[in-house]
């Protein structure tokens, strides 16, 4: 046993950095953006105009703010919750912003305002998941309608116009790129270092992993929580912002099912609801191919009414992809 | 090694729940470069006692002293911060994340910018086995996908990874096989020799005579003595720990064994059913020893119809049947005392009344329209048969005692009239008293003609109850005896030896299982 | 748990019935109910009258009809939210069959509830053999049946439907709404076979404990194979009674129907970890959720901003109940 063991070490090491490269390319982000390649060739054969700049622009930058806030999700249901108001906390954050820059205030505070008051609201939530011991289902279905009915009471459902001069952030291109897509990058590698090199990031894979033993290992999970989801908060004011300051007019009514395409993204890019595993790499190229694939349909002469069925088949190929992958692991472990 | 001086010292600790006295001034210590072993029966208080030391529970009374200070843990982090380390009983590992993430959670290397540092981390964890003599667990891994025995050493080393000079192990080697059983001692001894106090849990007690050097004896919350191993005898401990001798515990009746109810060839299910034959007859006992993983419980839930047999025969009552679920196996008088009370064999947050209903609901009712009055009268006799403490049938089982909720599970299956009992584990965690009625209920039932196929870990409850004895080890049946002609070392010998059986499949088998048959 | 001697505690079995009662999920309902009532019937003239009650249920009879099996699933620990969905789904094969294919309409109907039963059956079947979680096997086909809908009819609407076809959703039996009848009859055998049938008993065993339950003999699969065709079913019949009352398919109907009927099913008691709920609850719920809805509207305050009351409720509701519970529960012994 020693002996096999002492002269195993460097095969052992070997296979490990094959494991590891075999392993990298077996990850569901290695697979979205096998994918997402694959639609551009494919979908670009067929019609060259898929891959014209103005189409992938619009691709990318009507989509970075529903990938930013997929980061956010992406954290809550890491840590074994779930947050179905960010639809309407979207919404409600947009219009702080528009109504803020329309009254006149600094455009730096039309926003910065709405990113704080994501922060706000959003621990408002989390308080009431993590120490009133509510299920966050229930929570946010809760502030769900409070938030919407809270936004319909104060817009009356108009729309705001007449947004100054300014304003558009996501009109901005610094070095030529758009903003909202530099957005989408940089906070998508923050994001995912953050979770990855901080004990919090660390910390929310435990508690969504092992509830008991984060307890255990001196990790309080009400304080995790709150934090999940006062960070994820602010992914949703980032996203508001870039959703507001988009088009020349802001609906009060946010795009219906905007909460279910943000858990879509989430899901699809690799993270369990059953929390405790995922990345936020995977959600943001899972944003990108849905928005992509729903692009597309329109290149291959498809009708567009067909999208949501193709998103439902994403989820559910992705949802059997892992079942799969647990089980065959399941195996390994006993045998 | 050890220096004499306690390391940790508990004295006069008394912790109190609802309506128990769990520890009543009980004194304990441990010292430097020792194996203290901790014995006693389920509920003794043993779990108690350790949640105290690691900051899990707090004290009513009494106080800890450690390395010199009195101390108070209020969390579990505080203890581990002054070095005491425990391994639990259920493994608490995060399966999706890698070896070296699990040892290090929560205390993860830095780096100078307060980020942690994976480099530093993995080598780390590398080390940590290394010391351990682990050299084959990639620390890249996922620990999902690890053996149980592996993610033991895993746990092992996370607990230590944090300076431990005290570690508590709660019954490590519930779950091994005989190879990890034996990696798992050379830990525990290299441990000793670092001068690492040990505290071991265990409930077999030649663990403990291999590799302690003091026991303690719990019993119903109080310290029945300390002593060096070396000075004693099984039998002593045995006798310390349940109070009276093996004769007055298990009133095993004579019965008159009839003709075959069960009887099953070549079973299998693999892994851990494997070519399985076994006979049970009426009024007969069947003791079903073996090690926790050698596919015991697997072959009751196959019978049982939970996970259906992929080859091989069962016939009841001489015909062939086809048992593909519970329903099914319900229907040909077979019932299943589940191993796990809490989650296979109750529902706790239900009622007395609705949980023995459960399994015969639809044969007391009419169509699907629930006879609450029949289902009330069965609800009563079962409480009065089974002398079920209760302030009546509408009490939630969960506010029972773990005894009493033994007898609802009981009174649940007797409700259905079964020709063929299994009872996985019938007296894991139930106080002693509780524990001679449960035998004696066996015991009746057997005389009444009933077939029981009893699984224990306890080898003492295996002799002392069973008319044959059956011993499974990797899915086979290995090795048969009838009452009187075994003794615990044979079985014991039966259970562990010829660590992995590779290639003996046929002869071994075939020898054995003609044996059960018999 | 001892304090309580058996013989004393014969004697004031009826206090402490009428004090339990009170402090049941439903009681306490109740007493919000009854408050509401009165504050709207201050408050407005027109909220209290026959013709307006009447029409009230006329509105809530859809989210009624779907609300019963969504509270079996919830009961069971699952969830259903492709119900809207379905019912999206279920009108557009009404209105397509008929009018594109040219079935007879009672064909038609037939078909719209046979499709409602087979879009629950497939949730129902890759839940139990295939093991995929509820939320995120319902999320899939949440998309995919909203996409069939769309797909299918390219979110044409139909309308022109023969006048005896409005009779369910518009018309009256004996002075009271059809759909009322409909609802009615539904909710009493539902009542009925959730506290009285082996069925019923089965849902609540599963809910508290699912292996529990499996290894008792009941035949889980199956009961949850059942309880999710009956919610497709359900959804199915709602989108008749929906059309019908709005003289239109469209394909976008139902959208966030899922949201309302989880909230009424919550809010009326039922735990969204299994295990507790009963349909009484959920018809208050239902009922508390649609006056407050229109007593709100009737005293000013404008369109959907009434569901921000429904956030509130529901969360202290669930907030109150807790309390009441964790109080109850102070003399649980520790394990």
């Amino acid at each position: 046993m020693n002996t096999a063991a002492s002269t195993a070490v460097s095969p052992a090491q070997q296979r490990g950095v094959l494991k590891r490269i075999l392993r990298l390319f077996a990850s569901q982000e290695a697979v979205l953006l096998l994918a997402l390649v694959a639609l551009f060739v494919i979908v670009g054969s067929i019609n060259s105009r898929f891959i014209a700049e103005r189409n992938l622009y619009s691709i990318f930058l009507g989509n970075a703010y529903i990938a930013v806030a997929a980061i956010g999700m992406s954290m809550v249901i890491i840590s074994g919750n779930i947050d179905i108001s960010v639809g309407s906390l979207i919404g409600v954050l947009a219009t702080i912003s528009g109504s803020m820059a329309v009254a006149g205030y600094p455009l730096v505070l039309c926003w910065l305002v709405p990113v704080l008051a994501g922060v706000l609201i959003s621990s408002f939530t989390g308080y009431i998941v993590a120490y009133l011991k509510i299920p966050s289902i229930v929570v946010s279905l809760g502030m769900l309608s409070i938030l919407k009915g809270g936004l319909i009471a104060v817009t009356s459902g108009e729309w705001i116009t007449d947004l100054p001069e300014g304003y558009a952030l996501a009109q901005l291109k610094p070095l030529g790129v758009p903003l909202p897509i530099i957005f989408m990058i940089v906070l998508t590698i923050l994001a995912a270092l953050w979770m990855r090199f901080s004990n919090t990031g660390r910390a929310i894979y435990a508690v969504g992993g092992n509830a008991e033993a984060a307890r255990l290992s001196g990790i309080s999970k009400q304080r995790t929580i709150m934090k999940v989801f006062a960070i994820h908060g602010g992914f949703i004011g980032i996203a508001a912002v870039l959703f507001a300051t988009q088009l020349s007019v802001i609906q009060s009514t946010v795009p219906p099912n905007l909460e279910l395409t943000i858990i879509t993204a989430s899901v699809v890019g690799g993270v369990s609801i059953l929390g405790g595993t995922g990345t936020v790499v995977g959600s943001t190229l899972a944003a990108i191919l849905l928005a992509a694939i729903g692009s597309s349909l329109i290149f291959v002469s498809v009708s567009p009414y067909w999208l949501r069925s193709v998103q439902g088949v994403l989820i559910l190929l992705t949802v059997l992809a892992d079942l799969y992958r647990r089980k065959r692991q399941r195996k390994q472990g006993s045998g | 090694m050890t220096d004499g001086r306690a390391l940790l010292e508990l004295s006069n600790i008394v912790k109190r729940f609802p309506g128990v006295l769990a520890l009543d001034r009980v004194s304990f210590d441990v010292r430097a470069g020792e194996v203290h072993a901790l014995l006693g029966e389920n509920g003794a208080g043993k779990s108690t006692l350790i949640k105290i030391i690691s900051g899990v529970y707090q004290p009513d009374e009494g106080h800890i002293n450690f390395s010199g200070n009195t101390v108070r843990f209020n969390t579990p982090a505080a203890a581990q911060n002054n070095g005491i380390a425990t391994i639990y009983q259920e493994l608490l590992l995060y399966p999706e994340l890698s070896v070296a993430e699990n040892i290090f959670m929560g205390h993860a290397p830095k780096t100078r910018f307060g980020t942690i540092d994976w480099r530093a981390m993995r080598s780390l964890a590398r080390e940590q086995l290394a010391s351990l003599d682990i050299y084959d667990l990639d620390v890249n891994q996922q620990v999902g996908s690890l053996s149980v025995g592996n993610r033991q050493r895993v746990e092992i080393a996370k607990a230590l990874s944090q300076d431990a000079r005290v570690l508590i192990m709660d019954e490590p080697t519930a779950a091994l096989t005989g190879a990890d059983v034996e990696r798992l001692f050379r830990i525990v001894r290299l441990l000793r020799e670092r001068g690492v106090g040990v505290i071991y849990i265990s409930h077999r007690l030649e663990e403990i005579f291999e590799l302690a050097d003091r026991v303690t004896v719990l019993r119903d919350g109080a310290c029945v003595g300390t002593s060096q191993v070396i000075d004693t005898t099984e039998d002593d401990l045995i006798n310390r720990m349940v109070g009276r001798t093996i004769e007055d515990l298990y009133p095993k009746q004579l019965s008159r064994i009839g003709e075959p109810v069960l009887e099953i060839e070549s079973l299998s299910r693999p892994p851990l059913t494997r070519n399985v034959s076994l006979t049970l007859r009426r009024g007969e006992i069947l003791g079903l020893a073996g090690l926790v993983g050698s596919g015991r419980s697997e072959l009751a839930q196959t019978l049982f119809g939970i996970t259906p047999a992929q080859s091989g025969c069962i016939k009841v009552n001489g015909v062939e049947c086809l048992i593909d679920s519970p329903a099914a196996a319900i229907k040909l008088g077979i019932a299943y005392v589940p191993e796990d009370r809490s989650t296979q064999g109750l529902i706790k947050p239900m009622s007395i009344r609705e949980n023995i209903s459960m399994a015969v609901l639809k044969e007391i009712s009419n169509g699907n329209l629930i006879n609450h009055l029949a289902e009330r009268e069965l609800a009563q006799k079962n409480i009065n048969q089974f002398r079920i403490r209760t302030s009546g049938m509408e009490q939630k089982v969960e506010k029972l005692s773990g005894g009493n909720q033994q007898k609802v599970v009981l009174g649940k299956w007797m409700a259905s009239a079964p020709d063929v009992l299994i009872m996985d584990e019938p007296t894991r965690g139930i106080d002693v008293g509780a524990k001679a009625e449960i035998h004696r209920t066996m015991s009746e039932l057997a005389c009444r003609g009933m077939a029981v196929l009893m699984i224990s870990s306890e080898l003492p409850e295996i002799m002392g109850m069973s008319d044959t004895i059956a011993v499974m080890r990797e899915g086979r049946l290995v090795a048969s005896f009838t009452r009187g002609d075994a003794t615990q070392e044979q079985i014991a010998a039966a259970m562990m030896s010829g660590s992995r059986s590779e290639s003996d499949e046929g002869l071994v088998d075939s020898n054995s299982t003609k044996g059960a048959a018999a | 748990m001892s304090r309580v001697a058996p013989t004393v505690s014969r004697m004031p079995s009826v206090l402490s019935t009428a004090r339990r009662l009170a402090l049941s999920h439903e009681g306490v309902l109740l007493i919000i109910l009854m408050v509401s009532l009165l504050v709207l019937a201050t408050q407005t003239d027109r909220f209290l009258t026959t013709d307006n009650l009447l029409n009230q249920c006329r509105l809530m009879a859809e989210v009624g009809l779907v609300a019963l099996p969504m509270t079996y699933i919830i009961i069971t620990g699952g969830i259903d939210l492709s119900v809207g969905s379905i019912l999206g789904l279920c009108a557009i094969v009404l209105g397509v069959a008929w009018k594109n294919y040219g079935l007879p309409l009672e064909f038609a109907i037939v078909l719209c509830l046979v499709t409602g039963a087979a879009a629950g059956a497939v949730n129902g079947y890759f839940i139990t053999r295939v093991g995929v979680p509820p939320l995120i096997m319902t999320l899939a086909t949440l998309a995919l049946y909203r996409g069939f809908a769309e797909g299918v009819s390219q979110s044409r609407s139909v309308r022109g439907y023969p006048e005896w076809f409005y009779q369910f959703g518009q018309g009256e039996l004996f002075g009271i709404p059809t759909q009322l009848w409909f609802l009615i009859a539904a909710l009493l055998i539902s009542a009925f076979v959730l506290s009285r049938t082996v069925f019923g008993r089965a849902l609540y065993a599963i809910g508290h404990n699912e292996t529990g339950a499996r290894f008792s003999g009941l035949a889980v699969d199956r009961y949850k194979m059942l309880i999710y065709t009956f919610s497709g079913f359900m959804a199915g019949l709602a989108s008749f009674v929906f059309v019908s009352r709005v003289s239109t398919t469209r394909s976008d109907m139902g959208t966030g129907l899922e949201l309302d009927v989880i909230a009424a099913v919550v809010l009326g008691g039922t735990s969204i970890f299994g295990g507790t709920g009963t349909i009484i609850g959920t018809a208050l719920g239902v009922v508390l959720i649609q006056l407050l809805k229109n007593g709100l509207a009737l005293t000013g305050v404008k369109g959907d901003a009434t569901i921000m009351v429904i956030g509130v409720v529901l969360i202290c509701s669930i907030l109150i109940t807790n309390f009441a519970r964790s109080r109850q529960a102070t003399e649980k012994p520790g394990d």
